[in-house]
């Protein structure tokens, strides 16, 4: 059946029948949305449905199951993949049933409107509701709910018609129509090794040692800037040198697998930043990058057997480009993108561009390319399950829509009550951050990138304003300094509050669920004060932030963290010391130091397992040199471990908020936005407000690459940002998430582990899939 | 001949039904006003006959259907509470949300119901029905206060006999679903069974010995609380109910987070919704067995007027409290892992278990005699 033919169906379903007022009646108030959490506004919908709004209220028990649900709430972005699963789990549901969708990219995609992955909820099931907002409040996700009970009563609600107005135009005056701001070279000059005159004396003696002793594998060593060196070879060298590098200096990890298009020179770069955790090469990141012909089937050595926290990246990248990597086992199959999308990442994969002036009486419906197969059916990788039997395993698919999954899919081979295999099927929320970045202005990609975690999205943005400052080599004034690592750490304390009730939740106890994301409500609370939205604020910009804080919002923040404190003594008892999460958490799950640097996984919880990196300390940036606070490190290395780890981190941080509470009220106030940057607006240093295109439309960043790493609340987040110094859009970025890097700690980590340990794994590893899936 | 035969059974019934009556002293007037209609006093004496009573109104029918009713929503405003909410108040907000299950309920009953391509047609539809005899069953042996659907001096051996058919009903659900999850939760069922049945029947078996008797009446006039005399024994039922009744922290084999349900992930409709009410009868079950054999039954200060009735208040009362216990356990604990379930099972339990024997010969031997 079509869609457009099961529109209201269900209502009618209801409204015929002698029973009709009853059956109204009972279903009105019996709306039991099934868990199907599809992107990040679902941390939005926790919020609604914890203890802060509590949507029980209405009648409405989140459940489970998709067979004893009758409600669907769709949170946001419908990915390719996600359309299929959405298809299936409405299929499943018994009538009459109902849907909402929220969040603007529900709609018409929001943001991401012309992202090659999305499609629109309703093109695949009949929507009864929508709601917008990126992301909707908790207030307007429950009176969508209500709306919802409105329509089955039979109630008429209308809801907003906006009204056109003309423009308003002069006789004698012609209006001229916008045209995009977007300045693009025509032949981009792309060149990843550009040298700089930097004061980085130990890194001219460590390239010294390179050039010796990698004499003949490489074609060019370059200092690119401060700890970061560029390092040029051919494929067929790669792997020799990627083996000694490995072997003789040490660099143990990769942090992330990158491939350039440059079309016009008919080439790819296919580039892998390398670093080690010995104490002196940890702020040090190689780029090891070779170029590759850009013919039909490119190929190129895999370094996933030497460095396994390429092999994910790799499968990415081949997703994404279509360069092959000889030698990793996933090349046969899409790992993050749908089957009907091919290379999308290639430059001459076009994506819709903005309309600045619509046709009358057109709809505006952008059009969603490649079109949706009529089939929406989602393969596994060949093979599985006759392997599986010939070994008289059992698989069993986790997710996409399961109660322990979250928006990924995980295949499980088990024997008996044991893991034999785990494997991801990310790409679920991948919703191509890295293309649209493409396609907009510098300052357009904040918000953008923020939307990848909205659990912790000042981390997120941090990341990317560094990058650009650091590529413009801006100071950040003193305030916002403090501002920023405020907000920071308040992100943090959020991020972790969320995984601790998703971890909880994974262990099956709501009342640390409810009783951590009360506390949550508190840090949200403190954001919008500060910023103005509770979860995607855009507040960093380049240069500082977007405007002061005043003094009652720091005294707020002040209260708020005394607050939380005594709220976090209850937690703890319900919670932490719980015996029976003890017992499910205390030497499950564990990856050792080696192993933990082997499969790549980063912040708490690389430092959980005894490996003493935290960005903040390593390469401090903004005002945490001058606070005095410690890095948690443990060496159990197990789940327990690692969330005990974060637990202790959490209180460094509330000390790194009270600090910096105390700077802020002695700073005086002014200044928050450098004023180099600010040219002839200096009055807007304060508060951007009404210039921040003025500011930042032309951004322009110079020639080369630009790579910063950030601490973000679940560990490195690297940008990694190509420009080639004409550009008002940069050419490439990159982004490796944090939790992109720990999905390899988590397989690794359940091998032979229990079946439901796995899911005590999966939480204790805070992974939040649209901030993995980007 | 036929007539003086019929008669003669008659009579006798009425001699039953009359002789076994339940006296309530601030009923009296109005009994015997409706005695003086034609078929009002067969009626009335009908509805008091104690075996009657008991079976279709309490502590049988009647009271599960009304607990059923209700009882969720106690649990999720007080499960709400606990978690700093409200839970359902919105529906009637005058009443506080009071008929929440109501709305539940409808709202089950015309949903469709899904029979998937794989499942045991026959079975799968069968089972939720039939699930219920083993939970309503029981109800028959238990006595609220003095009043009794069937005394028995093999009572509580009954009661376990039923009891211990619980997840035989569970497994096949699981079965007749034939799928992925449901197979897996089916097998953790089935250990389940295996971790608690053992402790629990020897706990029980303690208390048989510390009362002399398995006939739960005669256990019920004796008023003792037997948490007192044996809390070892009380304790352990008390684990053994939760796991039973697949409660947290045991709530393994449905494992929410993990199976999605586990043996009823595919039912709907109607069919889940006599699922769900499942395990708050098995819950009933146990916790009116739990208030007879350790906490004294029926005992308590009788209540003005209401005669016998007072024994019955005072059970539902006491079960109610025990009920509400065994749910709220669900906001306080996280799941253990079936592993672990296994070995409190096998070791901890079973040695309280024994442990509960050693104490009932103690106050058996000290006290000179069952009690
Ligand atoms: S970007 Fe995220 S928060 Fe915004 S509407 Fe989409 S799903 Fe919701």
């Amino acid at each position: 059946m079509a869609v457009e033919d099961e529109k209201n169906r269900n209502v009618h379903i209801l409204r015929t029948g002698v029973l009709s007022p009853l059956k109204r009646w009972g279903v009105k108030w019996s709306l039991w949305p099934c868990h199907f959490v599809t992107s990040c506004c679902g941390v939005e919908l926790a919020h609604a449905f914890a203890s802060g709004f509590d949507g029980e209220r209405l009648g409405t028990l989140n459940m489970g199951i998709s067979r004893q649900a009758n409600f669907i709430i769709v949170e946001g972005t419908i990915t390719r993949k996600m359309a299929r699963a959405l298809r299936v789990v409405w299929e499943q549901m018994p009538d009459p049933k109902f849907v909402e969708v929220i969040g603007a990219c529900g709609e018409r995609g929001g943001i991401f409107w012309n992202s090659y992955n999305l499609t629109r909820p309703s093109d695949i099931v009949p929507v009864d509701f929508f709601v917008p907002g990126c992301p909707v409040t908790p207030e307007a996700l429950l009176r969508g709910v209500r709306a919802v009970q409105h329509k089955i009563e039979g109630r008429d609600r209308t809801t907003i018609k906006f009204k056109k107005t003309k423009l308003p135009s002069e006789p004698g005056k012609t209006c001229k129509v916008p045209t995009s701001p977007k300045v693009l070279a025509p032949t981009p000059l792309v060149k990843v090794d550009v040298g700089r005159d930097v004061d980085w004396s130990s890194g001219t003696e460590l390239v010294k040692d390179l050039e010796s002793r990698l004499a003949g594998l490489y074609r060019r060593i370059t200092i690119t800037d401060v700890n970061r060196i560029a390092i040029k070879t051919t494929p067929e060298h790669l792997v020799e040198l990627a083996q000694k590098l490995r072997t003789e200096f040490g660099f143990d990890h990769v942090k992330s697998v990158n491939v350039i298009d440059v079309p016009h020179e008919r080439k790819f770069i296919v580039e892998y930043m390398v670093s080690g955790y010995k104490k002196e090469l940890m702020p040090v990141i190689l780029n090891v990058f070779a170029e590759l012909a850009r013919e039909a089937k490119p190929e190129i050595a895999s370094l996933a057997s030497l460095w396994m926290s390429a092999d994910y990246s790799e499968r990415e990248m081949h997703d994404f480009f279509g360069v092959r990597f000889a030698g990793n086992a996933g090349m046969n199959y899409k790992f993050i993108l749908a089957p009907e999308v091919n290379t999308p990442l290639r430059k001459d994969f076009k994506l819709e561009d903005e309309s600045y002036v619509l046709e009358d009486n057109v709809p505006y419906a952008p059009e969603i390319k490649p079109p949706l197969p009529a089939e929406l059916e989602l393969p596994l990788p060949e093979g599985l399950i006759e392997d599986a039997e010939s070994k008289e395993e059992f698989v069993v698919l986790v997710g996409p829509h399961h109660t322990g999954s979250g928006h990924l899919r995980w295949i499980l081979r088990i024997k008996g009550d044991v893991i034999m295999e785990v494997i991801p099927d990310p790409g679920y929320v991948h919703r191509t951050m890295e293309k649209l970045a493409e396609n907009r202005l510098y300052i357009q990609n904040i918000p953008l990138f923020e939307r990848a975690n909205i659990s912790d999205p000042i981390s997120m943005q941090l990341g990317y304003v560094r990058t650009i400052e650091k590529a413009l080599g801006i100071e950040v004034p003193e305030r916002a300094r403090y501002i920023r690592t405020m907000m920071t750490e308040l992100s943090r304390i959020g991020a972790f509050f969320y995984d601790s009730g998703i971890f909880s939740l994974f262990l099956g106890h709501s009342t640390g669920f409810m009783y951590v994301w009360a506390i949550r409500e508190m840090i949200l609370e403190a954001m919008v004060r500060a910023t103005g939205s509770r979860c995607t604020p855009t507040f960093i910009i380049p240069g500082g932030v977007r405007r002061d804080i005043p003094k009652e919002v720091i005294d707020m923040v002040d209260n708020f963290t005394s607050a939380i404190h005594k709220r976090l003594k209850k937690f703890e008892d319900i919670f932490i010391y719980n015996p029976v999460f003890i017992a499910r958490t205390k030497g499950v799950g564990v990856l050792s130091r080696a192993d933990a640097i082997r499969c790549g996984i980063v912040g708490p919880f690389l430092r959980a397992s005894g490996v003493e990196y935290d960005i903040r300390k390593v390469e401090p940036y903004d005002a945490y040199a001058d606070l005095d606070w410690e890095v948690t490190t443990g060496d159990a290395g197990d789940c327990l471990g690692r969330y005990m780890g974060r637990y202790e981190e959490i209180k460094e941080s509330l000390k790194i908020v009270k600090q910096t509470v105390d700077a802020l009220r002695r700073i005086p106030r002014g200044e928050v936005i450098s004023e180099e940057l600010l040219g002839d607006y200096r009055e807007a240093s304060e508060d951007i407000k009404g210039h921040m295109f003025d500011v930042y439309g032309n951004l322009v960043l110079p020639k080369g690459e630009w790579t910063t790493v950030t601490e973000s609340g679940r560990g490195t987040l690297l940008y990694s940002i190509v420009s080639d110094g004409d550009s008002n859009v940069p050419y490439r970025v990159r982004i490796v998430t944090p939790c992109w890097m720990n999905l390899r700690g988590i397989v690794e980590a359940s091998k032979g582990e229990r079946v439901a340990d796995f899911w005590a794994i999966y939480g204790s590893f805070g992974y939040f899939p649209p901030e993995a899936d980007r | 001949m036929m007539q003086e035969m019929i008669s003669g059974m008659i009579n006798t019934l009425m001699g039953t039904i009359m002789s076994n009556q339940i006296h309530v002293p601030v009923l009296e007037p109005l009994i015997k006003l409706l005695a003086q209609l034609p078929v009002g006093g067969f009626m009335v004496s009908l509805l008091f006959w104690k075996a009657f009573f008991a079976a279709l109104i309490c502590p049988g029918f009647a009271t599960v259907g009304i607990l059923l009713l209700f009882f969720p929503w106690i649990e999720r405003k007080l499960c709400g509470r606990i978690q700093w909410r409200v839970g359902p108040n919105e529906i009637v907000w005058w009443l506080g949300g009071i008929i929440q299950l109501l709305a539940d309920t409808i709202r089950f009953m015309f949903q469709e119901v899904i029979v998937h391509r794989d499942a045991h047609r026959p079975y799968y539809l069968q089972f939720p029905f039939l699930t219920f005899i083993p939970t309503l069953l029981p109800l028959l042996f238990i006595p609220a206060g003095s009043i009794v659907a069937i005394r028995t001096p093999y009572a509580i051996q009954i009661i376990l006999a039923l009891v211990c058919l619980f997840p035989l009903f569970i497994l096949g659900l699981g079965w007749a679903s034939n799928s992925r999850f449901a197979f897996i939760g089916t097998v953790r069922e089935a250990f389940m069974y295996f971790a608690y049945e053992i402790a629990f029947i020897v706990a029980i078996l303690a208390m048989i010995i510390l009362y002399g008797t398995s006939d739960l009446v005669a256990i019920n006039n004796t008023g003792t609380w037997g948490i007192l005399l044996n809390p070892v024994a009380a304790f352990v039922f008390f684990v053994g109910a939760a796991m039973a009744t697949s409660r947290l922290p045991f709530e393994i084999a449905e494992a929410d987070q993990e199976l999605a349900a586990g043996p009823h992930v595919e039912y709907s409709g109607i069919g889940f919704g006599l699922i769900y009410v499942l395990c708050y009868e098995k819950a009933y079950v146990l916790a009116g067995l739990m208030t007879v054999l350790f906490l004294g039954g029926g005992s308590g200060p009788a209540l003005p007027g209401l005669g016998e009735l007072s024994g019955l208040i005072w059970f539902l009362v006491k079960t109610l409290i025990v009920m509400t216990t065994l749910f709220v356990l669900r906001v306080i604990y996280p799941r253990y892992r079936l592993d672990q379930a296994l070995s409190i099972g096998w070791s901890s339990l079973l040695s309280l278990a024994l442990v509960a024997v050693v104490i009932s010969l103690g106050v058996f031997m000290i006290g000179g005699g069952a009690i």
